[in-house]
């Protein structure tokens, strides 16, 4: 049997955990600049004239009329938050797949057990204890029905955020109860389709012929119909797949007209998302580099552009990949244009292990790597970003997201613990 | 976002086996008698999941010997017991409890107080 445990409203969640006045009361977060809601709890979406992805200029009289708590994204935090709901999870069994920062599958198979209720409610009172933030959990053979099992474990209330399906009625139930699009994988089209001929509940689906689905949904939508008839096609995946391109492409705080300052924010990017490949134990072949204006400006004049610049060879330096990326963001800049916007992206990622080397190049092990090591075994010991390019310069408060409502850090930073007193 | 974690870990220290000597003359006597240092996060913070720290903001709390600018270590998956120094949420503000028997007033309970740390610089 495998368990899906899934945070209930996790960003607002999070927030909660800190602020025991918000308890019941509606919160919403806002996106990297605050530029709208992405995320709102069961409160704040009972509060049916507040429109989601919004920008929040347009709504923020709205919130405040109705006491909406909104905060700036704090990632830090839900990170860290999401850590220890995965670790105490890692404590009921030793297989567990994060699938998101809010959602895993756990596996209940290796474990001798004959009570999955007790189990699944053990798993939420326990997560809910520890941390704070509060889980539902879907119990089922396979991955697909136990994703449809939490999603009605929250519909409805009765259920009290845990279902189970261990028996052949439990199973049929579940599947009656819900509709094809809320099964995982079905996308909207396919709904639609399945709909016009005339299948309207899960149940509907799985009990069509498994020919009629190979012909109509491919291999794929077999799969699912399997699984939604507790045969398991999908394994837990217990180690995270490498990326096969990583990127960034975040707003400025400000528009900016100064080529120096979008090239401090582009250098910054690359050191990011450098760090991030390196974790990974890949190379990149390819940088490319994004600029635009902002689209939904009216006044301001509009251009936008990018460039990929091919590599000698694949690399994960942070200072060969920063010297290409500004020899790529020259080429683009153009002067006269408030910019909103620059994106860093490595393609044609390869393992370390499996690079092929040019003809006419040393190998890719060079000194930088040396230099590179010794830079991230420094910040990993002070702090991001304390050894830099020097291209990333230090004027990022002329450039940086606005986080104005953000919380504090209160799990990773000393000096913005969670406070009590007065 | 960027989880530098495991660069952080320095695990040499904190090695339990014996260590060949490093003497290039006499080989140390002490040699099979090596210890890892004490590790403050590992005697004060049992379950590093459900553990936070709480920095304390005024005297409020003097009856318990907790004062302004000390450091709560809070874990919540602790069950409170009798005698247990808890933080509970009372009116949507947080204060410190000392589970008692005649506990009248039904507590909403954040978690149970570990450690206090005090600084005396």
């Amino acid at each position: 049997m495998i368990a899906l445990v899934d945070c209930n409203s996790f960003y607002a969640s999070c927030e909660q955990v800190f602020r025991p006045d918000l308890i019941n009361r509606p919160v919403v977060v806002l996106s990297n600049n605050d530029g709208c809601i992405i995320a709102a709890n069961k409160e704040a979406k009972a509060l049916t004239d507040i429109p989601m992805f919004q920008p929040i200029f347009k709504i923020r009289k709205l919130l405040d009329a109705n006491n909406v708590t909104y905060f700036s994204s704090n990632y830090t935090l839900y990170s860290d938050m999401s850590r220890r709901v995965m670790d105490t999870l890692m404590t009921f069994s030793p297989r567990v797949e994060e699938y998101s920062i809010d959602e895993s599958w756990v596996d209940l198979a290796c474990l001798k057990i004959d009570n999955y209720n007790t189990i699944a409610h053990t798993i939420k009172n326990t997560v809910h204890k520890n941390t704070g933030i509060s889980v539902g959990v879907g119990v089922a053979k396979t991955k697909s029905l136990s994703k449809l099992a939490n999603k009605y474990a929250k519909k409805i209330p009765k259920n009290n955020n845990v279902y189970v399906v261990d028996s052949e009625q439990k199973r049929q139930h579940l599947l009656l109860q819900l509709q094809v699009k809320d099964i995982w994988g079905i996308g909207k089209k396919h709904a639609i389709r399945l709909q016009n001929n005339g299948i309207h509940t899960a149940l509907d689906f799985a009990n069509m012929p498994v020919a009629w689905v190979r012909k109509e949904m491919t291999v794929i939508g077999e799969r699912l119909w399997r699984e939604l008839n507790n045969i398991p096609c999908l394994n837990l995946e217990t180690e995270p797949n490498a990326k096969k391109g990583i990127g960034t492409a975040k707003s400025f705080g400000f528009k900016l007209t100064d080529y120096s300052l979008i090239e401090e924010a582009c250098s910054y990017y690359v050191a990011e998302v450098a760090d991030l490949l390196r974790q990974q134990q890949s190379l990149a072949s390819q940088i490319e580099i994004s600029l635009q204006t902002n689209q939904h400006s009216a006044v301001d004049r509009q251009y936008r552009n990018s460039i990929g610049i091919q590599l000698d060879t694949p690399t994960d330096s942070t200072v060969k990949l920063t010297k290409e990326a500004l020899k790529g963001l020259r080429q683009i800049f153009r002067p006269g244009y408030r910019y909103k916007k620059v994106g860093v992206n490595l393609t044609q990622l390869v393992h370390q292990k499996e690079v092929q080397t040019n003809l006419f190049h040393n190998p890719h092990k060079s000194e930088s790597s040396t230099i590179t090591n010794v830079i991230d075994t420094l910040n990993g010991k002070f702090g991001k970003n304390k050894i830099k390019v020097a291209s990333v310069g230090n004027r990022s408060k002329e450039w940086a997201l606005i986080k104005e409502h953000r919380s504090p850090r209160y799990t990773t930073q000393w000096g913005e613990l969670m406070t009590i007193g007065k | 976002m960027i989880d530098l974690d495991n660069r952080l870990i320095k695990k040499s220290e904190n090695n339990h086996r014996v260590k060949s000597p490093t003497q290039t003359g006499f080989s140390s006597p002490a040699t099979h008698y090596s210890e890892p240092r004490i590790d403050l996060n590992e005697v004060l913070v049992t379950n590093s999941s459900s553990t936070f720290f709480i920095r304390v903001a005024d005297d409020e709390f003097k009856e318990h010997n907790v004062l302004t600018n000390d450091v709560l270590i809070v874990d919540k998956s602790l069950a409170p017991k009798l005698n247990l120094l808890v933080l509970a949420t009372v009116d949507d503000s947080f204060k410190i409890v000392r589970i008692d028997q005649n506990a009248t007033e039904v507590l909403n309970i954040w978690g149970v107080i570990t450690f206090v740390i005090k600084s005396v610089l």
